[in-house]
């Protein structure tokens, strides 16, 4: 089942005049994933879907579920979770697998449940303070609420690492 | 703007590949006779001058300018015949062009690759000159070279009109009018603009002449043009003003004017002077045409036939880009395999009797039409092998000259049709095969040749025919075939032997050169000898699916034969399952499948398995093993073994279960994993089966490299 973005888009949308919206603001999809909230922007997201059969093709790194048929084009498919270096999830009702486009390199990502979109001014991001081997989130942001959303690195996850 | 150029860049280096190839095939076949027919030379000069024209639109200088001077010699063989030159001269005119022919060559390839084209193309321009300079110089007039003609009717315009018209009109008795147009300044290459502003006028069909005459072939005129513009002149006032509608089209005109000559008072002086010039133009050459007026027939010529290459074309064939058509081929699998999910559709159970019938035949003729759609799907990419064909004609008259050896190609079936992709693979490997025949093939000594009762002219046949699913292509050369005692002999100086001398068969002789590090010849030759021949011809082959096979006969001659699949877009499959995955294995690589007990797997000390199967034992791959796939069937009396063989390579993979045959689509896998590296384990790609799922394409070649080889 695929929910075109466009739909999407309506959920959660904060009205700015024209005039005030400033570059610097992102419309970014948010998710759940290992007891982290993450977001990417949207530009990358093409569709989200769901209960769709993978394929697993052997000699993989865990990380790598498979390859996904989405109306014939075939889609490599990455558990963000496992990327992390999390343990594995029994994928339920609400796990999804976004679809995304990162300068033309097509793939989908598994995550436990897709929250909403929002706006997240860019300039509020802050760097991750820790030094890390594998990099795949660069950056967060805390909301109103007081909660902290983590941005995904689509340049680090459009990479495979062996 | 960058798209519309991009494209014009596209049809430019298509048109102009083309007239090559058509130049290249006119050349080869002439050459032979020993003779350019007149119709050749006319269409040698329209291919230059079509390619001229559009180099110099597209601003490649080097190519313009060569094309141009090749175009000025061709006029001049055109207009004195080409039984006007001696034999040695149409020799060193054929080796002059084959030369042209690579020389424009190379400055596309620089086209095609965005280098820049060479700026220093003097010195090969000047040798085409003096070539001209040569056989004009033997011919009966000299001054009739096209650069001195040229200045003279440049200058016979002028000439008269000075003293009695006030503009200088050129000299034209019958037209009752002039468009006198101006070009807007430094646009470059003035002659020819002015040239296909001519031809558009042309092409809306109207009556007319221009001035300076041989503009598009002479570019000293381009000082005039841009001094004085250019004339075209008219006989009737009403073909003038179409025409000047005509112009408000076209791009880099200045200005325009119409001069009617009627109203020129000094009309009656002009003609006057016009008929004395004309007597006095005949006395001086007799042999060129002696009034501008009958001139004329020469000069306009050009024009018709410069769409005349083009003209069939444009009406049969269109090009298109491969990648539309791998797209078009994308979709017809995707919809044959969405017909199949319809009609197999489980709602389709809860249909009453009468509904599901006719549902079921509207079905058929469905799955009738997607059937037919994907034939000619596959046949829009099919090409013939011809062009590949034809290309060897030229190698074979090159190595001719070099080594001195009487040698004919022979093609046979160059109108076989293989997957475009497949042809530019088989290119080189055809190629190298063609230039071993006549280098190694071909006896060195025309005597020994004799002596063996043989025709003194070698031959080389070329030939390709189809099966159901495979192209053959073979390579018979009738020279002096190989000798297996030599071949040994050769292989145990460079020390690839495996097994003791005495065990080779014959065909395992023979195979030894395909091992890479051999070559026969002793001495390397600019065209084959070094020794990274036959190896590599074979994996370009196996690359595309294919077997190379050799026989040769000692004192009869060697035949190479190639077996390529007609396609790699679209293939036989046969599934079959492990655990959860689906495996599809190439029809063409199946021997058998059988079932074994688990007494009848022997292994060796490392416990690596194997099989006995018509007196030869083969390895045992089990799939679920190299792959790690969890599975419940791991006795060998549960599942199947699948006897497979890809090039010289045999063995047998143990699966769960078998599934059925299946034409399927081959796709690749994401660019994603490139970096997996799963083409050196065993899959090439995937294919989406008729229930949506996804199924991984086996290749047996890498699957056993990777399993067996490396262990």
């Amino acid at each position: 089942m695929a929910e075109p973005m466009n739909n999407e888009s309506n959920v959660d949308v904060l009205e700015m005049p024209d005039g005030e919206e400033s570059s610097t603001v992102e419309r970014c999809l948010t998710f759940e994933s290992g007891d982290l909230i993450l977001y990417i922007s949207t530009k990358h997201v093409i569709e989200i879907i769901n209960n769709y059969p993978i394929t697993s093709l052997p000699l993989m790194p865990p990380y790598i579920k498979g390859i996904i048929n989405l109306r014939g084009q075939i889609l490599p498919v990455v558990d963000i979770r496992l990327r992390m270096g999390k343990e594995a999830a029994e994928y339920t009702d609400n796990t999804c697998v976004i679809v995304l486009d990162i300068d033309s390199v097509s793939l989908g990502i598994v995550v436990d449940s897709v929250r909403q979109v929002i706006d997240i001014d860019l300039q509020n991001v802050k760097p991750i303070p820790l030094k890390r081997q594998q990099k795949l989130l660069d950056g967060m942001v805390t909301m109103e609420d007081g909660s902290v959303f983590m941005s995904v690195d689509c340049q680090a996850l459009a990479s495979p690492q062996l | 703007m960058d798209n519309g150029m991009e494209s014009m860049l596209d049809t430019y280096l298509f048109e102009t590949n083309s007239l090559l190839d058509r130049l290249d095939e006119m050349l080869v076949a002439d050459e032979k006779l020993g003779d350019l027919s007149v119709d050749d030379v006319n269409e040698i000069f329209r291919i230059m001058h079509t390619i001229k024209g559009s180099s110099a639109m597209m601003e490649f200088g080097s190519l313009a300018s060569i094309s141009h001077h090749i175009e000025d010699l061709f006029f001049y063989i055109r207009e004195n015949g080409i039984d006007s030159l001696d034999p040695a001269h149409k020799k060193e005119l054929f080796n002059l062009m084959f030369r042209s022919e690579d020389y424009l060559r190379g400055q596309v390839e620089k086209v095609e690759n965005g280098e820049p084209v060479d700026t220093d193309m003097d010195s090969f321009a000047a040798e085409i000159n003096s070539f001209l300079k040569k056989i004009s110089g033997t011919g009966e007039e000299q001054t009739s070279a096209p650069p001195a003609p040229a200045k003279e009717e440049e200058g016979r315009p002028a000439d008269p009109s000075p003293s009695a018209l006030p503009s200088s009109l050129p000299d034209d008795k019958k037209a009752v009018c002039f468009l006198h147009v101006f070009l807007e300044e430094g646009v470059g290459m003035e002659n020819l603009r002015a040239f296909m502003i001519v031809n558009a006028l042309k092409e809306c069909g109207l009556e007319l002449r221009y001035y300076p005459e041989n503009m598009e072939m002479n570019s000293e005129t381009c000082a005039a043009i841009i001094e004085d513009g250019f004339y075209v002149a008219f006989e009737d006032m009403e073909s003038a003003n179409k025409a000047s509608d005509v112009l408000q089209t076209q791009n880099h005109i200045l200005s325009y004017e119409l001069v009617d000559v009627a109203a020129m008072e000094a009309q009656a002086q002009a003609e006057a002077k016009a008929a004395e010039e004309a007597a006095a133009a005949q006395k001086q050459a007799p042999e060129s045409a002696p009034a501008p007026v009958q001139e004329k027939p020469p000069a306009p010529k050009p024009a018709p036939p410069k769409q005349a290459p083009n003209a069939p074309v444009k009406q049969n064939l269109i090009s298109v880009n491969l990648m539309k058509l791998n797209s078009l081929m994308d979709i017809v699998g995707e919809i044959v395999i969405t017909e199949s999910m319809v009609t197999s559709s489980p709602e389709l159970d809860q249909l009453n009797r009468d509904a599901y019938d006719n549902f079921m035949k509207s079905a058929r003729q469905l799955r009738k039409l997607t059937d037919d759609l994907q034939d000619i799907a596959m046949s829009l990419r099919m090409v013939p092998i011809s062009g590949v064909f034809q290309k060897m004609n030229r190698i074979v008259r090159d190595m001719k000259q070099k080594l001195g050896k009487d040698v004919r190609l022979t093609l046979v079936g160059e109108d076989t049709e293989v997957d475009k992709t497949i042809v530019d693979s088989i290119q080189d490997p055809i190629m190298h095969m063609v230039r071993n025949a006549v280098d190694h093939g071909i006896e060195e000594n025309v005597q020994d040749r004799l002596n063996a009762g043989k025709n003194a002219q070698g031959e080389v046949i070329l030939a390709a025919s189809h099966t159901s699913s495979e192209v053959i292509i073979s390579i018979t050369d009738d020279g002096a075939g190989m000798d297996p005692d030599k071949l040994l002999a050769k292989a145990r100086d460079k020390g690839i032997l495996t097994k003791p001398e005495s065990e080779y068969t014959k065909k395992e002789a023979l195979g030894l050169v395909m091992l890479p590090g051999f070559s026969t010849n002793q001495a390397v030759t600019e065209f084959s000898g070094r020794g990274v021949g036959m190896d590599v011809v074979k994996k370009n082959v196996e690359a595309v699916g294919g077997v190379v096979a050799l026989s040769s006969e000692l004192g009869q001659g060697t035949t190479f034969t190639m077996k390529i699949p007609l396609t790699l877009a679209i293939m036989d499959g046969m599934k079959v399952t492990v655990g959860d995955s689906i495996f599809t294995i190439p029809i063409a690589n199946i021997r058998q499948s059988f079932k074994v007990t688990a007494d009848e797997i022997i292994r060796d000390e490392n416990g690596n398995e194997m099989v006995e199967r018509m007196d030869s034992f083969y390895p045992v791959i089990r799939l679920h093993q190299f792959y790690n796939i969890e599975t419940a069937i791991t006795d060998p009396a549960d599942g199947i073994l699948m006897w497979v063989e890809a090039s010289d390579r045999s063995f047998c993979l143990f699966v769960d279960e078998l599934i059925g045959e299946q034409q399927v689509v081959v796709k690749p896998l994401p660019a994603f994993l490139n970096c997996f590296e799963l083409k050196n384990y065993g899959i090439t790609g995937c294919t989406i089966l008729g229930d949506g799922n996804i199924s991984i394409i086996l290749d047996i070649l890498s699957l056993h490299a990777a399993a067996l080889e490396n262990v």
